[in-house]
């Protein structure tokens, strides 16, 4: 192959790539057509909003962390979805008789292709027209557009190339499970971000912008607005980084490429250090009872910290049941009672326990033979769930309680977390006797096809029950509360509550064993299903 | 001949409108290396998990060594070892975690448990790994640490579904001759497997399946009758033609490209 023609080649190769996203199946079609539509018109509102911001006294605040945070999104996308550029995969390629000059060069020009870049190109467009004035910036504009889109587009390209060997791992794909979790956590911070930003204004960004316009790619937006100053000096300095930058990136990009494209596959390399990393302690086996509880126990807590599906719904109720009473406090609004959302986000996590093994479930019913048996698993799976979800629970609802004040009604907030969370233990045990489904594996689904009806009977029914349950200790607080020496009698529901939610539990588990051990065959298929 | 091994009277098995499994009846001896042979899709998958106990027949009754699989569960789940074909195992356990873990499942005692994994894992030339996370295992060793949990509570019986189905010869030979020590003091080894040649060195006793039903059982002798392997007693007994090919793909290999 002539190294001239590489690069039209690979251009060419992406546009049919493109192309090739409107020849599927209806569903994704839409999908894809939908997704694209969103992104372009969000580029479209961006670039109005950013001439808009034209003359606005903090605008390149705005532009300069603006064009960092795209920077930020080009380098960690890669890590997240590794599979996103099936053109830029080198080792598709290795086959090829290419030499890495040329290969960089139509690699980079092919990655220029697509909605990414153009979103890109539109917020850079819009970012400077934001903050040039006069010709002089107007033309180093055009240089800067070009210098930030070369950078984020080889930034993106040489932290995939650096890290192919994890990404191609099975750590890697475990990470990629755990991004759904990143964009919902950063998108809460940006939330809360915004809200910040819309009390005090747009000053509060001057001094991390101070910082962030030597930092390529916003570095490129930052001798726009010095040449708009007149500090030419200043502005030719910052090109001259963007520029050092992107040429550091590029020889990066070729160093690893060459390499990845000339040694073997990193999965296939026996991984030794890898393997003595993994090596457990065995210190919390002793600390947990004899027989099949303290196993069910180990194995459950084992689980929450190494399936990335069991760590990701830990994370996200843990996070959920912390966030939503602390913050509603911290800004005034909560109640003490929002603590309890704690309790009901933790109990969620004994719904669909079968579930959660996968096809392992066989490995479980092989040893199950008698209700006493079913009676034990389920009791060892609620202990090891109560062994983080105890403390933590008892930890949101003093700290809500510590932010709003309220000390007198800790005891009553508390006795009702545990009584919810003794209801939902319940509820899980009996419905994942009763509705158990199939969590995949792979990708971002936690419900395997044909089987949503059973997983919202499963959880939406479940946690309607456990909140009827609760009706009792509802009521006497309640009660308690509108009664005239009721205070007085208040303390008394810590006691009653915790009390009721230990009889829930256990007769939830008492009623969920026979169904369990009646429904050893009937719960593998469920849960063995995608 | 004392009490069958295994004994199936009757067993059906539909899936919507596709029978797996149409009236098996099957006894099969004590002490034996039996092998259940089949083309792919003649049921030996769907008939093992029912004699496990892992799939509820629509019909019929099994027995291992005597007990009822549905009405006896204590006695013949603590008489069997079982090695699926394509269900997971719990993958992020390392492997000597995983026999911890089901040993003491079973209810073996502890010291006992760690005993016999370090035995096992000796054994099966899996040492090395055993602090590995088994979902980073690659086939043979997952069949491998899949046959030694099987093995871990010394059952009577023992159940594989294609255990050398994706193995290496090296792992093969491994597993090989773990199983053949273990029949050989007195214990009954049923396995699937679909490649003749394979059931044909190690097996003395053989079932054939096609299409849900058994078309053939006996010793190794009886089944292969006149035929001069079991691959061709096997082609006659489902009835597969061997196809002249011939006249087709007359441009592979030779002459012009």
């Amino acid at each position: 192959m002539s190294t001239e023609a590489i690069t039209p080649v690979f251009v060419r190769l992406k546009l049919s790539l493109l192309r090739n996203g409107l020849r599927q199946s209806g569903g994704r079609k839409a999908a894809y057509i939908t997704s694209a539509v969103f992104a372009l018109l969000f580029a479209a509102l961006q670039l109005i909003g950013l001439i808009a911001l034209r003359g606005h006294a903090h605008a390149e605040s705005v532009v300069v962390l603006a064009v960092a945070v795209l920077g930020l999104g080009w380098a960690v996308m890669p890590l997240f979805f590794p599979s996103g550029d099936e053109t830029l995969d080198p080792t598709r390629l290795v086959m090829l008789p290419l030499r890495p000059r040329p290969l960089v060069r139509a690699l980079l020009t092919a990655s220029l292709v697509g909605i990414g870049p153009l979103f890109t190109l539109c917020l850079l467009v819009g970012s400077v027209i934001a903050v040039a004035r006069g010709g002089a910036a107007f033309v180093v504009g055009g240089v800067a557009v070009a210098l930030a889109l070369l950078v984020c587009v080889a930034l993106a390209r040489a932290v995939a190339a650096a890290n192919v060997r994890l990404l191609t791992s099975r750590k890697g794909r475990d990470l990629a499970v755990l991004s759904g979790l990143v964009i919902a956590v950063g998108a809460q911070i940006v939330n809360f971000g915004a809200q910040r930003l819309g009390q005090s204004g747009l000053g509060e960004l001057d001094p991390p912008a101070h910082v962030l316009q030597w930092v390529p790619p916003a570095s490129a937006v930052g001798a726009v607005h010095a040449v708009s100053e007149g500090s030419y000096g200043l502005a030719a300095a910052q090109l001259a980084l963007t520029a050092g930058a992107l040429v550091a990136l590029l020889a990066l990009w070729s160093r690893h490429l060459t390499r990845l494209m000339t040694s073997p596959d990193g999965s296939t390399l026996p991984s030794a250090e890898a393997a003595a990393k993994e090596r457990a302690s065995t210190g919390l086996a002793r600390l947990l009872p004899a027989g099949r509880t303290g196993t069910v126990m180990e194995r459950s807590l084992r689980y929450v910290w190494r399936d990335p599906k069991t760590k990701t719904a830990w994370v996200t109720s843990l996070a959920i049941g912390l966030i939503v009473p602390v913050f509603n406090a911290w800004q005034g609004t909560g109640s003490v009672y929002f603590a309890c959302f704690a309790a009901g986000m933790l109990g969620i996590q004994m719904y669909n326990q079968f579930g959660q093994d996968t096809s392992a479930f066989w490995m479980v019913a092989m040893t199950i033979s008698s209700s006493r048996d079913a009676y034990v698993e389920l009791r060892a799976r609620a202990y090891a769930l109560l062994l983080i979800t105890l403390p933590y629970a008892t930890l949101v609802t003093v700290l809500t309680t510590a932010m709003l004040g309220d000390w007198r009604r800790l005891p009553e907030a508390l006795g009702l977390s545990f009584a919810l969370l003794g209801a939902m233990l319940a509820t899980g045990a009996w419905t994942s006797a009763r509705f158990p489904y199939s969590i995949p594996q792979e990708g971002y689904k936690n419900v395997a096809p044909g089987q949503t009806g059973l997983a919202w009977i499963s959880i939406f029914g479940g946690m309607m029950s456990a909140a009827l349950l609760c009706a009792p200790v509802i009521a006497l607080t309640i009660w308690l509360n509108v009664s005239a020496d009721g205070d007085d009698w208040a303390w008394l529901l810590l006691p009653v509550g915790t009390a009721y939610g230990a009889a829930l539990t256990a007769a939830g588990l008492k009623l969920a064993a026979p169904r369990t051990a009646r429904r050893l065959p009937e719960i593998l298929a469920a849960v063995s299903k995608g | 001949m004392g009490v069958s091994a295994v004994r199936v009277r009757g067993l059906w098995k539909r899936f919507g409108q596709q029978v797996a499994v149409a009236g098996v009846d099957l006894e099969l001896p004590a002490g034996k290396f039996i092998g259940l042979v089949g083309p792919n899709g003649a049921g030996k998958t769907t008939t093992l998990s029912m004699v496990t106990g892992l799939l509820r027949p629509d019909h019929g009754t099994v027995e291992v060594v005597g007990h009822d699989v549905w009405r006896d569960p204590v006695e013949v789940k603590a008489l069997i070892g079982v090695l699926p074909e394509g269900l997971r195992l719990f993958e992020r356990l390392s492997g000597r975690e995983l026999l911890a873990y089901n040993g003491r499942l079973r209810g073996l005692p502890g010291a006992e448990v760690d005993k016999r994994a370090t035995q096992l894992l000796d054994v099966l030339d899996l040492a090395g790994a055993q602090h590995k996370l088994v979902v980073d295992y690659s086939t043979g060793m997952r069949k491998k640490i899949g046959l030694a949990t099987a093995l871990l509570h010394n059952p009577e019986v023992l159940f594989l579904d294609e255990p050398f189905e994706g193995v290496d010869p090296v792992s093969a030979q491994t597993i090989r001759g773990v199983l053949e020590r273990y029949t050989a003091s007195g214990a009954t080894v049923v396995f699937s497997s679909h490649v003749m040649e394979l059931v044909e060195s190690l097996c003395d006793w053989v079932a054939v399946m096609a299409a849900g039903r058994i078309r053939a059982t006996g010793t190794l002798a009886e089944v292969r009758g006149d035929a001069p392997s079991l691959q061709r007693a096997f082609l006659e007994l489902v009835g597969a033609q061997s196809r002249d090919a011939g006249s087709d793909l007359d441009w592979l290999g030779g002459g012009a490209r």
